[in-house]
């Protein structure tokens, strides 16, 4: 995460404390830095575009708003993390109360909803693997996805929520475990 | 088991997902587009008046004098009790057995007239 940086984070925070053009810049280089892969960890979560479009945008103008309250104790990819983990959580639990919380009809809607969804071209074996996914909890799915799709280090996973390195192994591994049994059991 | 191990190291880091044509291209400048302009200048453009800026000292101080006056009302309301309490003790130290037995005798009272006198007091 941290290599694909090409901009300097101290000089980021220094124009976010100047005038308004310079903290719209500096703004605008952060977006161009950490879209993409806030981008892709929203998207392993929701499953639509769309609606991963929405939360990323809710994110920016969130960090946006409240930017002059970020006094720079944490990185700002911690930061923003924090913000999309909240902003995705949040969408999955509105979600969850208006749909069925039924997990057979669960399933059956996420294997409809990859199927018809133009932006997602992966086969029977993938679909599974994302009901599987989806069967976690909110945590381990989370860390399961930053690790599994996002290749993410456990030290980049832990800056980025804020969890030890072996809450985070642990985490993972019973995210394994539960999806190859699902598998196991879908035989 | 070996099967499902095999199914997660092949799909290992590959995402079966895909977005629109150019979505990343723009996607800087889409969020940028949807950002509300004037924040940051709304800032410094807000005008911090004189009341704006001792309006949390003044409610302090209403809240302290408020605390103060509901003290100061529940001790003066016990002070005044205790006081009426000290003059009935000091009322009834001044009839000593002595100066009442001498009382009973001088006055022929019986118990029942006692008796009765203590009720209608009490009454």
């Amino acid at each position: 995460m941290a290599a694909k940086m090409a901009y300097d984070e101290k000089k980021i925070l220094e124009m976010l404390r100047e005038d308004s053009i310079s903290k719209r810049r500096a703004f605008e280089a952060i977006v161009n830095n950490f879209s993409e892969q806030l981008y892709w960890q929203i998207r392993h979560m929701v499953l639509s575009h769309d609606d991963a479009n929405d939360i990323l945008q809710n994110t920016f103008i969130k960090a946006w708003l409240n930017i002059d309250s970020f006094m720079g104790y944490s990185k700002i990819s911690t930061w923003l993390y924090r913000i999309a983990v909240n902003e995705t959580l949040t969408f999955l639990n509105r979600q969850q109360r208006t749909i069925s919380i039924d997990i057979e009809s669960d399933e059956t809607d996420i294997k409809n909803t990859l199927e018809s969804d133009p932006y997602f071209d992966g086969d029977e074996t993938e679909i599974m693997l994302q009901k599987a996914i989806a069967a976690l909890p909110d945590k381990q799915r989370l860390v399961f996805n930053m690790k599994y799709f996002n290749e993410m280090t456990y030290e980049e996973i832990s800056e980025a929520l804020g969890t030890s390195v072996g809450a985070l192994k642990a985490s993972y591994h019973i995210a394994v475990k539960k999806i190859k049994s699902f598998f196991d059991n879908s035989d | 088991m070996k099967k499902e191990d095999n199914i997660l190291e092949k799909y290992s880091g590959r995402r079966p997902f895909t977005t629109p044509e150019g979505y990343f291209e723009n996607l800087t400048a889409n969020i940028m587009a949807v950002l509300p302009q004037e924040e940051s200048g709304q800032e410094s453009t807000v005008k911090v008046t004189m009341w704006m800026r001792i309006k949390p000292y003044v409610y302090i101080a209403a809240a302290f004098a408020g605390i103060f006056f509901c003290v100061r009302l529940a001790l003066g309301t016990t002070s005044k009790d205790d006081n009426m309490q000290i003059a009935q003790t000091e009322e009834m130290t001044i009839y000593t057995d002595e100066y009442i037995d001498s009382f009973l005798e001088t006055t022929m009272i019986d118990d029942y007239t006692i008796y009765y006198s203590l009720v209608d007091i009490n009454n």
